[in-house]
């Protein structure tokens, strides 16, 4: 039985998929629209503070870094404090740099599953996403948010509600832990002007 | 004409027929008391309780679970029909479990990871906790602030050292199955398509009669469903090798029983030109049914396979009224008790011999063996009361008119001989057949594998291993069986063997294994860490930065300390545990033991390698041993069938002198020597089942030079009655050849040999002086 080795990996997916939304959310109304608008930008460039909020933690868990999102490759997340980490998320699965050079993590590499999901939100299909959750939207192009509610029991046991909200790009993602923990992504100074850096490109070629 | 026993004894056999039947109709009284369970038929080879206890629980979910992959393009097609059929198969009442998506739950593996922190905490993070606790927290801190791995099913509050974390992330993965986690069911990617693993367990077993072939066609059924939405089903399971097992053995008691009748009624017509004379099929029929009673009686039950080579016996019970009917072609006019009273001398030699031939095979390491014996040696004594006792009484009065054709061609037949020893005599002829039999046994290779035994369809295993593939899963019928004084010894050993079990996966010569010390940690090791845990907090500074309480994790560590230390029977207790619950025998009189699984490996000697030098540790192979058990009871089928020889010639020292029951016994064995020649000469190989079968046809030809030799009616009509014994022989044995089971086609093969060759030699039986010669009629 080790199918409870897929969960990190579903809210892994989850997270990942929610980042991704804000390059394929951006119409109102519409999940039709607000996938159309979300996935026009080829690449985006920002900041970002993720905040864990433990239950027996007065204060939150809180680390910043930047992030890349780039429609055709992956994602690239850099953590800078207060410790130093890069991520790394394409279609072959989730990486991690070490002095050798990234390193795909054990086990996750052959996992299909989060990997559809995740694609599905880099193509914006809402529809892949409409299996496994029930999807809200309300607001409008400039300011919506999105509400993620899981089907399955098995990811009710896990989450109770993922929001995400937006304007022309993601703003602000939140996950809600049936345990009662909870992590929030804040998404700051996003931009799409910029293409990939030569560096950039080179992380996702490897 | 009729002696008084010859009208009281129809009588008296028809109380007994009568008995006999009531038997049977109270044997048949809760259904067909039949098996077809194929363990029962191979020697048992385990030699204690526990190694027999062990393989029962490797081989039942072999037989009691059915794994099917439902695949389609649309992985949620896939999904939508594996459902539908988990239903219906739900709705079926087939079975006691149905399993298509996972009903996970959560607490209980929750409760069972924070129990289990010392318990099942892996080696290496065991090590490095012990070892190097900074790195041990400072890799917890990354942890915390990972998006991407730091979730864990425990929230951190109540594991602030992240060691459930580290046990969910250690535990061995298996296979290429991967959750689902909208649906929750397990699915593996392969060849385009999206499998979602269906599994089910059967109410019943295997071996229940009707249970296989019910879901075999509840299969049938899904597939024709799942195709109809172009979803491709594979399945695996012992059940459903059962079922054709079953389907088999019906087809063929019905080819070779219905083939074998058709052929020896209509060669009866054909030679005596009466109705009445198919009377002569009912010795046949009260045979099937001595035979089937006295099975039931002795074992309880009847296995199929002795129904498949019992229906054999036809031919053989046919020849004792062949005996005396076919004295019409020399007694004019016939009369049934007369012509009894001629040949009853050598119907009882032939039952005698017959016997001997039939229960020597008792004498086998094989229950199979046993059975056929035992129906076949009932069977015939049947058929020899009947054509003794009864027939005469029922073709009183009938009169025989043979058609005279078949006489011609057995004069024209000894001519023939006698021409051929006119020019080379019996000496030279001897000589050529030693050289054909040398060139031919030169070329005889041996062959066993308890494989024959099975006709498996090319279908059943294709898909077998298309499973296996697709899944990863490849469970070998190997594995290891671990003692020990007491758990701590039991762990300690599993874990030398899983060391080298280790090597073998790193070299890609093993997928995996399975082992209680993957779950359990040694006592030792558990206290060990428990202490380790008490210097932990000069490490945890880094921890405290984040802003946890120094007053939480001081009472986490007082939890952990107060850990009881775990055993084998806690740890099985929670979710996690289950594919290891089936591994762990539990303590007895003398100590306790558990069972290593193995998968993707059936290297027999290699893995037996692995167990040298480990006291306790013993692999556990029983098709391996069985091979072997096949070719030493070669030997002792050799040993037996000369013994049985013995048997035969001491017998017949009484009627025929020593010198003639020599002659008698020499000719089938000569017969015997050339069937072996033949087979290699034909490229067949010698099988443990073609041994058997000379075995047997040793017996049955004794009787054609016994009949040759008493010429009872002169040559001429003694061949014709050998050479119309021998064809209803064949023709029930011969069609054994066609069997889709290799073992009894096999045996078919080797005993028409052996019958066309006894009938070939038993013209030089020799004549034995007989009073009650009659004269022999014009040569044609």
């Amino acid at each position: 039985m080790s199918w409870f080795k897929f969960l990190p990996l579903a809210r892994a997916a989850l997270s990942g998929m929610a980042l991704l939304g804000f390059s394929s959310l951006a119409q109102a109304f519409d999940l039709q629209q607000l996938s159309e608008q979300l996935a026009k930008p080829e690449v985006i460039h920002g900041n970002f503070i993720q905040e864990k909020h433990l239950r027996a933690l007065p204060q939150p868990l809180t680390s910043k870094g930047t992030f890349v999102l780039a429609k055709n490759h992956g994602l690239l997340w850099l953590l800078k404090t207060p410790l130093q980490q890069d991520y790394r998320i394409t279609g072959q699965g989730i990486a991690r740099r070490d002095a050798n050079g990234w390193q795909m993590l054990p086990g996750k590499s052959a996992g299909a599953e989060q990997n559809r999901l995740f694609l599905a939100v880099l193509q914006g299909d809402s529809s892949g996403l409409q299996r496994d959750f029930e999807l809200q939207l309300a607001g409008d192009a400039q300011d919506w948010k999105l509400t993620l509610t899981p089907r399955s029991l098995l990811l009710k046991q896990v989450f109770t509600q993922i929001n995400i909200d937006g304007g022309a790009l993601v703003q602000r993602i939140e996950l809600l832990e049936t345990q009662g923990d909870s992590t929030l992504l804040q998404m700051r100074d996003s931009t799409s002007s910029q293409p990939l850096s030569a560096a950039e490109q080179h992380d996702f070629a490897q | 004409m009729t002696l008084p026993s010859e009208r009281w004894l129809p009588r008296l056999f028809l109380i007994l027929l009568v008995a006999v039947l009531a038997l049977a109709g109270w044997q048949w009284r809760q259904g067909a008391p039949l098996s077809a369970n194929l363990m029962e038929l191979v020697p048992g080879t385990a030699p204690d309780a526990l190694e027999l206890k062990a393989e029962q629980r490797m081989q039942e979910p072999l037989n009691r679970e059915m794994l099917v992959l439902v695949g389609h393009a649309e992985r949620q097609q896939a999904v939508a029909m594996a459902q539908q059929l988990g239903e219906r198969w739900q709705a079926s009442g087939l079975f006691e479990k149905v399993q298509w998506n996972l009903q996970a739950d959560l607490p209980a593996l929750r409760s069972q990871l924070l129990q289990g922190r010392l318990a099942m905490l892996s080696a290496a993070d065991r090590q490095q906790l012990i070892e190097q606790p900074a790195a041990f927290i400072q890799q917890r801190v990354q942890a915390l602030f990972d998006p991407f791995t730091g979730f864990s099913l425990v929230p951190s509050q109540d594991d602030w050292l992240g060691l459930t974390g580290r046990i969910q992330n250690s535990q061995p993965q298996r296979g290429a199955v991967q959750l689902d986690i909208g649906s929750g069911a397990l699915v593996a990617d392969a060849d385009g398509k999206s499998w979602v693993l269906l599994r089910a367990r059967t109410t019943g077993n295997a071996f229940d009669m009707n249970l296989p072939l019910q879901v075999a066609e509840l299969l049938r059924q899904s597939r024709e469903q799942a195709s109809q939405a172009d979803v491709q089903l594979l399945a695996a399971s012992g059940l459903l090798y059962a079922a054709n097992g079953q389907q088999q053995a019906t087809r063929e008691i019905t080819w070779v029983g219905g083939g074998a009748t058709l052929g020896i009624l209509l060669l009866l017509l054909l030679a005596f030109r009466r109705l009445r004379v198919l009377l002569a099929f009912v010795p046949v029929l009260v045979g099937m049914l001595f035979g089937a009673v006295a099975c039931v009686a002795l074992f309880g039950h009847m296995h199929v396979m002795t129904l498949v080579l019992g229906s054999s016996l036809i031919g053989v019970a046919v020849d004792y009224p062949l005996h005396y009917l076919s004295k019409s072609w020399s007694l004019k006019p016939w009369h049934s008790w007369p012509a009894l009273r001629l040949t009853l001398p050598g119907l009882s030699l032939s039952l005698a011999t017959s016997c001997i031939g039939y229960l020597a095979l008792a004498w086998t390491p094989f229950p199979a063996l046993t059975q056929i014996a035992v129906f076949s040696a009932a069977g015939l004594l049947g058929a020899y009361l009947s054509a003794v006792c009864l027939l005469p009484a029922l073709l009183k009065g009938a009169d025989l008119r043979p058609a005279q054709w078949p006489l011609r061609v057995a004069q024209c037949l000894l001519q023939l001989r006698a021409a051929l020893l006119r020019r080379v005599p019996s000496p030279v002829l001897l000589a050529l057949l030693a050289v054909f039999c040398a060139a031919g046994l030169w070329q005889l290779s041996s062959k066993n594998d308890i494989r024959q035994w099975v006709g498996a369809p090319p279908q059943l295993l294709n898909e077998a291993q298309a499973i296996a593939r697709i899944t990863g899963y490849q469970p070998t019928s190997q594995f290891f069986l671990v003692r020990a004084a007491d758990q701590q010894q039991l762990l300690e050993r599993q874990h030398a063997l899983g060391e080298r079990l280790g090597q073998l996966v790193k070299q890609g010569k093993l997928q995996g294994y399975l082992a209680l010390n993957q779950l359990v940690n040694l006592p030792s090791d558990q206290q060990q860490l428990r202490e380790a845990l008490t210097r932990l907090p000069q490490f945890w500074q880094p921890l405290l930065d984040l802003g946890v309480p120094a007053s939480a994790l001081q009472a986490e560590l007082g939890r952990l300390q107060a850990l009881p230390v775990q055993d084998i029977d806690a740890a099985l207790k929670g979710p996690l545990a289950e594919p290891y619950r089936t591994l762990w025998l539990g303590a007895g009189p003398e100590g306790v033991a558990a069972m290593v699984s193995l998968q993707g490996l059936n290297d027999a000697g290699l893995l037996r390698a692995q167990a040298q030098d480990l006291p306790g540790v013993q692999l556990v192979d029983r098709l391996g041993e069985l091979n072997k058990v096949f070719a030493a009871t070669q030997v002792s089928a050799a040993e037996l069938k000369l013994a049985s020889c013995v048997l035969i010639v001491l017998l017949l020292i009484l009627p025929f002198g020593l010198g003639g029951a020599l002659r008698i016994v020499a000719l089938p064995l000569l017969a015997a020597l050339c069937s072996l020649a033949s087979l290699g000469w034909l490229g067949q190989p010698l099988t443990l089942f073609s041994l058997f079968g000379l075995l047997l046809v040793t017996a049955i030809s004794v009787d054609y030079a016994i009949l040759m030799r008493e010429q009872v009616g002169g040559a001429a009509v003694s061949l014709l009655g050998t050479l119309l014994a021998a064809l209803t022989t064949w023709l029930s044995f011969g069609l054994l050849a066609i069997s889709s089971t290799p073992a009894v086609s096999n045996f078919g093969l080797s005993v028409s040999l052996g019958l066309a060759f006894s009938f070939m030699l038993a013209p030089w039986a020799g004549k034995q002086p007989h009073p009650a010669s009659v004269a022999e009629p014009s040569p044609c």
